[in-house]
C-alpha cells in the first residue's frame, strides 16, 4: 500500500523549525534524516523538512550528530 | 513584476535567538525587549512572539567574549519574534541583534504572516505517527523520554552523590 504524506495528512503547509517534536519523527538515532522512500512524505515537503532540520540544528534545538 | 530598484517590499521575516544562561531569569524579559525594540525602532510591526524559555542546547555552543577567550554554554533562553519589515532595513535590523552582548546565537528567516508553528500541538500531532518504529532520536536525545523510561523500569533515580560514588568505587577496587 502506498504511504500518506505526512504534512498533507495533517494539513501542515509551512514546516517550522521550532517544532522539535515534529522534526524528531523524521532524524534517527544518530540525528540523521531519514529517507523519504522510508517516511513516505513528498518530495515538498522533504525539502521543507530538509530546511527546517538544519536550522533547528544551527540554533541548538537538535543535534548535528548524536551518539 | 512592476518593481523598481528603490521600491520597497514588505516581508514577513522572523527572528530566532538564544540568550546566554549567564543573564538570570529576572532580566531576561527585559533583554528580549531589547531585541523587541531594535526591531520596532525599524519601523516594524510585530505579528507573533513567544518570550524566551531556558532550553537545554543539543551541543555546547561558544560565544567568544570581549578579552578574546571563549565562554561555553550547555543552556540558553529560546526566544522568537516574527514581524513585517521593509526588505531595506532587514539587513541592519539583523546586524544590531547579533551584536547584542547578551545574544549568544540568532537566525533571521523569510516566512509567511499565517502561524506555522504548531506549538503545544506538535506533540498531539507527531505522537501518532512513528516512521521509525522504537528507533528514534527521543531515546537518546530527549530528557524528557528517558526520564518517563526510568519510572517506567521503577528505578528510583537520584543524582548520585560524591559520597555514594567514592563508596562504589571502593566496591570496585575491593573486587578486582
Amino acid at each position: 500500500m502506498k504511504k500518506q504524506c505526512y504534512f498533507n495528512q495533517h494539513n501542515i503547509s509551512h514546516i517550522d523549525y521550532k517544532d522539535t517534536e515534529v522534526l524528531k519523527k523524521f532524524i534517527n538515532p544518530h540525528g540523521r534524516m531519514v529517507s523519504r522512500r522510508r517516511t513516505g512524505i513528498s518530495a515538498k515537503y522533504q525539502r521543507q523538512l530538509a530546511t527546517a532540520v538544519k536550522r533547528a540544528r544551527f540554533m541548538g534545538l537538535l543535534p548535528y550528530v548524536a551518539r | 513584476m512592476n518593481e523598481t530598484q528603490n521600491d520597497v517590499r514588505m516581508n514577513v521575516y522572523e527572528i530566532g535567538y538564544l540568550i546566554v544562561s549567564s543573564v538570570p531569569e529576572e532580566k531576561v524579559a527585559s533583554e528580549a525587549e531589547a531585541v523587541k525594540s531594535i526591531i520596532t525602532k525599524a519601523g516594524a510591526s510585530v505579528i507573533a512572539e513567544e518570550v524566551p524559555h531556558k532550553e537545554h542546547l543539543a551541543y555546547t555552543m561558544r560565544k567568544k567574549t570581549v578579552s578574546g577567550s571563549y565562554d561555553k554554554y550547555d543552556t540558553a533562553y529560546f526566544g522568537w519574534i516574527k514581524f513585517e519589515v521593509g526588505s531595506d532595513v532587514v539587513e541592519s535590523v539583523k546586524k544590531l541583534v547579533e551584536t547584542q552582548p547578551s545574544v549568544l546565537r540568532m537566525l533571521m528567516i523569510s516566512t509567511v504572516k499565517e502561524n506555522t508553528y504548531l506549538g503545544k500541538h506538535a506533540s498531539a500531532i507527531a505522537a501518532e505517527f512513528n516512521p521509525m518504529g522504537k528507533k528514534t532520536i527521543e531515546r537518546t536525545f530527549s530528557p524528557a523520554l528517558k526520564s518517563s523510561e526510568a519510572e517506567k523500569a521503577s528505578v528510583p533515580v537520584t543524582p548520585a552523590s560524591v559520597e555514594d560514588m567514592d563508596k562504589s568505587i571502593d566496591a570496585m577496587i575491593k573486587e578486582v
